[in-house]
């Protein structure tokens, strides 16, 4: 069985949500539940650090569309960063760069809602 | 059958007349010692035929052993009036004279011999009896103990045959000694009398004790030898008196010790009845376990046993709702006692015994419903005086409750309380394997539907790849699950173009097969309108954004191939690139755009974008879901689509059935066979270049 994990940190202005491991349709909802308490809490200034994801299912994926509608519509965001790689590949490849920010380091999204405020 | 038993009897009685004839010439003559075993010879025959008779009538009934005690009552009372008859007819009666028996006229040797007969038979029958009784749930010796008392029996009757009738001699003595101490030794077993219920053991009682004055009567008449009928036995037959005699005592023994025994098992007799129901439930159900497939049917079998557990006069069954089972729950079943009644005696809100038996986990036994505290504030009811309430446990959680009533205040004790959780327990367990089996049902329902929504599935996949001169195609997909949401099309759109389309919707199973078939109708639908792969996209992208869940999205990349102009045109949405194997090097084709279902019309259309390439003869074009480049092998590492490229790199010459094949084999092998994860595709189409003939062939079709 593969694992996966979030773990939330408040990060000066955002939250950053740190995924680790293998997320697809069996882990998709440990992701979904940490969406959930994030826009339960009003919290929608959203960092996913991708650092020790290793692995990105369509499923995984779709969990991202659920909610970017809701979080922006609340004037946040949800931006990604420290992709590997190979992650990055996946997400390349459904061209979610042109509708996601991702970054490369969890700062640079760190200072872009900075300068948002 | 009838044939044997008159030759049986027809045999006996002549051989009786031979024997009344033999006893009428002996009364003149008492000498002739030679006649004497001639009818002894002729007794002893008539009477194994007499046997012979008992013993084949005797199978053919199969009457309880108790009722058999009350008929050999009978039949040994009737002797006895007989004998009683013979003793009081005004007969002439015997002389002794030299220790020998003489008739004084025929009369007097015809009826007794009439009433040796009898008694014979009698003996016989009797012996049968009791032989049946020692037999019953006998042990190790019992059946040898019994057969060394016949030994004596017969021994001491045959040393009889010899000698004067009134005359007695040591070894005569000495076996009919043994054999009343046999008879003593065989009479202790009584193992039978425990096992019988209540009321068999009360008629075993007064038949056993009316057997056994019966028998004093026989044995006294027997013993006395100033007697009419104890003298005619003699003359008739001395060893059939002796026989006769042993007979007689062994049943005054037997049935004397049948009625002591019994009679002190007596006051036991209840508790032990009540011990064989409770085994004899319980053995029922063990049975019904195997028989849950109508939860009804086991149901009321549990709340008709319950009643036969602890005798209760109503009994109701009550399941509570579980998850993943469509069985009935509630009250299921309720045998001699209302809806009403039942609503009355569970209600009481918080502090109602259904709830403290929730509650507690633990039987609730009610003596006296109207000044017990826990329910004297109930409505009181005619018919419940008693209750006791047991749960049904599995797993340490309450699955039921089942409920048993008496009419009689204190009508249970904790005997019965404890003999109904026991049966409880089994309760449980049947339900339990009840859903079980419904569940599994359920799931064997669920596993044809999928396997027919499979065969449907495999439907909307092209059945036949078109044929053209300017190409090849071929095409294999296969589900990770019964079905997945890969998809792969083919259409002639006309003037030798041809569009080829494979995709793979987000997810997999029978979610992602919906999608899979609404893409085949968008695709069907809109390829002809739209001509251009990115027309075409754009305007999938807008037809399926209504109907999609959010978490939801399908990739897709749309080669279009135009034998006219032996070009091909790409365009993507979200999907892997294509692999095209040119003469001099193999490369990815991966025009931008995002996948279909991921945002609405503007941004989408401003991403999709087309890609035209040339072909050359020769040429293999790849396409393939990620199926193929993310499978995984054991240590984690993916296939990738670098390891794909070089594979059919390395392939462009052959064909395209073993380029498709080459690719599945390869994937299979990196898997170390474990099978595939998710829905693979694999797309491949060579290019034999325009042959000029290609206008000739569209034309025709």
């Amino acid at each position: 069985m593969n694992e996966f994990k979030v773990t939330i940190r408040e990060q000066e202005n955002a939250h950053v949500l740190d995924l680790l491991g293998y997320l697809d349709a069996h882990t998709a909802p440990v992701l979904e539940e940490a969406f959930q308490q994030m826009i339960g809490n009003g919290k929608f200034r959203i960092i996913v650090n991708c650092r020790e994801l290793t692995y990105i299912s369509s499923a995984g994926l779709g969990v991202f569309m659920a909610y970017i509608e809701d979080v922006r519509a609340n004037r946040g965001d949800i931006k990604m960063s420290n992709m590997s790689p190979k992650v990055y590949n996946i997400f390349d490849l459904l061209g979610f760069p042109m509708l996601y920010d991702i970054v490369n380091d969890e700062s640079d999204a760190i200072a872009k809602f900075a300068a948002l405020s | 059958m009838k044939l044997r038993n008159v030759a049986l009897l027809g045999s006996a009685g002549g051989l009786f007349i031979t024997v009344f004839i033999i006893n009428a010439i002996l009364k003149v003559d008492v000498e002739l010692q030679m006649l004497l075993y001639v009818r002894e010879g002729a007794v002893a025959l008539a009477f194994l035929l007499c046997y012979l008779y008992v013993h084949f009538q005797r199978r053919d009934s199969p009457k309880r052993l108790v009722q058999k005690i009350g008929v050999v009552s009978i039949w040994a009372g009737g002797l006895l009036a007989a004998f009683l008859c013979v003793s009081v007819l005004p007969l002439k009666g015997f002389d002794t004279q030299d220790l020998r028996i003489i008739p004084r006229d025929y009369v007097t040797v015809f009826f007794t011999s009439l009433v040796s007969i009898g008694a014979g038979v009698m003996a016989i029958v009797t012996q049968l009896l009791i032989k049946e009784f020692l037999l019953s749930r006998r042990k190790k010796g019992t059946k040898r103990n019994f057969y060394i008392l016949l030994a004596a029996m017969l021994l001491a009757s045959l040393s009889a045959a010899d000698g004067k009738p009134l005359e007695s001699s040591v070894v005569s003595t000495i076996l009919f000694t043994t054999s009343i101490l046999l008879i003593v030794v065989n009479s202790f077993r009584l193992a039978w009398i425990p096992y019988l219920p209540r009321r068999e053991k009360v008629y075993t009682l007064l038949y056993s004790l009316l057997a056994f004055f019966i028998f004093i009567g026989i044995d006294i008449l027997i013993a006395n030898q100033n007697q009419i009928v104890s003298r005619g036995l003699l003359y008739f037959s001395h060893p059939l008196q002796v026989f006769v005699q042993l007979n007689s005592l062994f049943a005054t023994v037997y049935f004397g010790m049948v009625f002591i025994s019994t009679l002190f098992q007596l006051p036991t007799a209840e508790a032990f009845d009540r011990k064989q129901t409770e085994i004899s439930s319980l053995h029922n159900l063990m049975r019904l376990i195997n028989q849950v497939f109508d939860f009804n049917d086991l149901a009321e079998t549990v709340t008709k046993m319950t009643m036969e557990v602890c005798q209760a006069s109503g009994a109701w069954l009550e399941v509570l709702p579980t998850q993943n089972s469509s069985q009935k729950h509630g009250i299921v079943s309720n045998r001699n006692i209302s809806q009403e009644d039942i609503a009355v005696l569970i209600g009481g809100g918080d502090k109602s015994l259904r709830q403290l038996v929730l509650l507690t986990k633990k039987p609730v036994l009610v003596d006296n419903l109207m000044t017990d505290r826990r329910t004297r504030h109930l409505p009181q009811l005619k018919k419940v005086g008693s209750i006791v309430i047991v749960p049904l446990l599995t797993h340490e959680t309450v699955m039921g409750i089942l409920y048993a009533t008496k009419e009689l205040d204190f009508g249970f004790d904790q005997d019965d309380a404890d003999a109904l959780s026991g049966f409880a327990d089994q309760v449980a367990i049947a339900i339990e394997n009840a859903r079980l089996i419904e569940r599994s049902l359920e799931k064997e329902r669920l596993q044809r539907e999928l396997m027919l929504a499979q065969e449907m599935q495999k439907r909307l996949l092209p059945q036949v790849l078109p044929v053209h001169p300017s190409f090849v195609m071929h095409a294999v997909s296969s589900p990770a699950l019964e079905v997945g949401g890969d998809y792969y099309d083919v259409a002639d759109l006309g003037n030798g173009r041809y569009g080829i389309v494979v995709g793979d919707v987000s997810g997999k199973g029978v979610g992602a097969a919906f999608y899979m078939a609404e893409a085949k109708g968008v695709f069907q639908a809109l390829n002809k309108i739209y001509p251009s792969p990115k027309e075409f996209l754009i305007h999938a992208n807008t037809a399926l954004a209504g109907s999609m869940d959010k978490r939801s999205f399908i990739s897709l990349l749309y080669a279009q191939l135009d034998v006219r102009t032996s070009t091909l045109t790409v365009a993507r949405a979200g999907h892997c690139p294509m692999i095209y194997v040119a003469a001099d090097r193999t490369h990815f084709i991966q025009p931008s755009g995002i996948g279909l279902g991921l945002t609405g019309g503007e941004v989408f259309a401003s991403t999709i974008e087309e890609k035209t390439v040339a072909m050359h003869p020769g040429d293999v074009i790849v396409l393939y879901t990620d199926g193929v480049t993310e499978s995984r092998n054991a240590s984690g590492e993916e296939f990738g689509s670098e390891r794909l490229r070089l594979l059919v790199e390395s392939r462009r010459e052959s064909s395209v059935e073993e380029i498709t094949e080459d690719i599945l084999q390869n994937v299979w092998n990196f898997t170390d066979a474990q099978g595939y994860d998710d829905d693979l595709t694999v797309f491949v189409v060579k290019w034999n270049g325009c042959d000029g003939s290609e206008t000739a062939v569209h034309i025709s079709t």
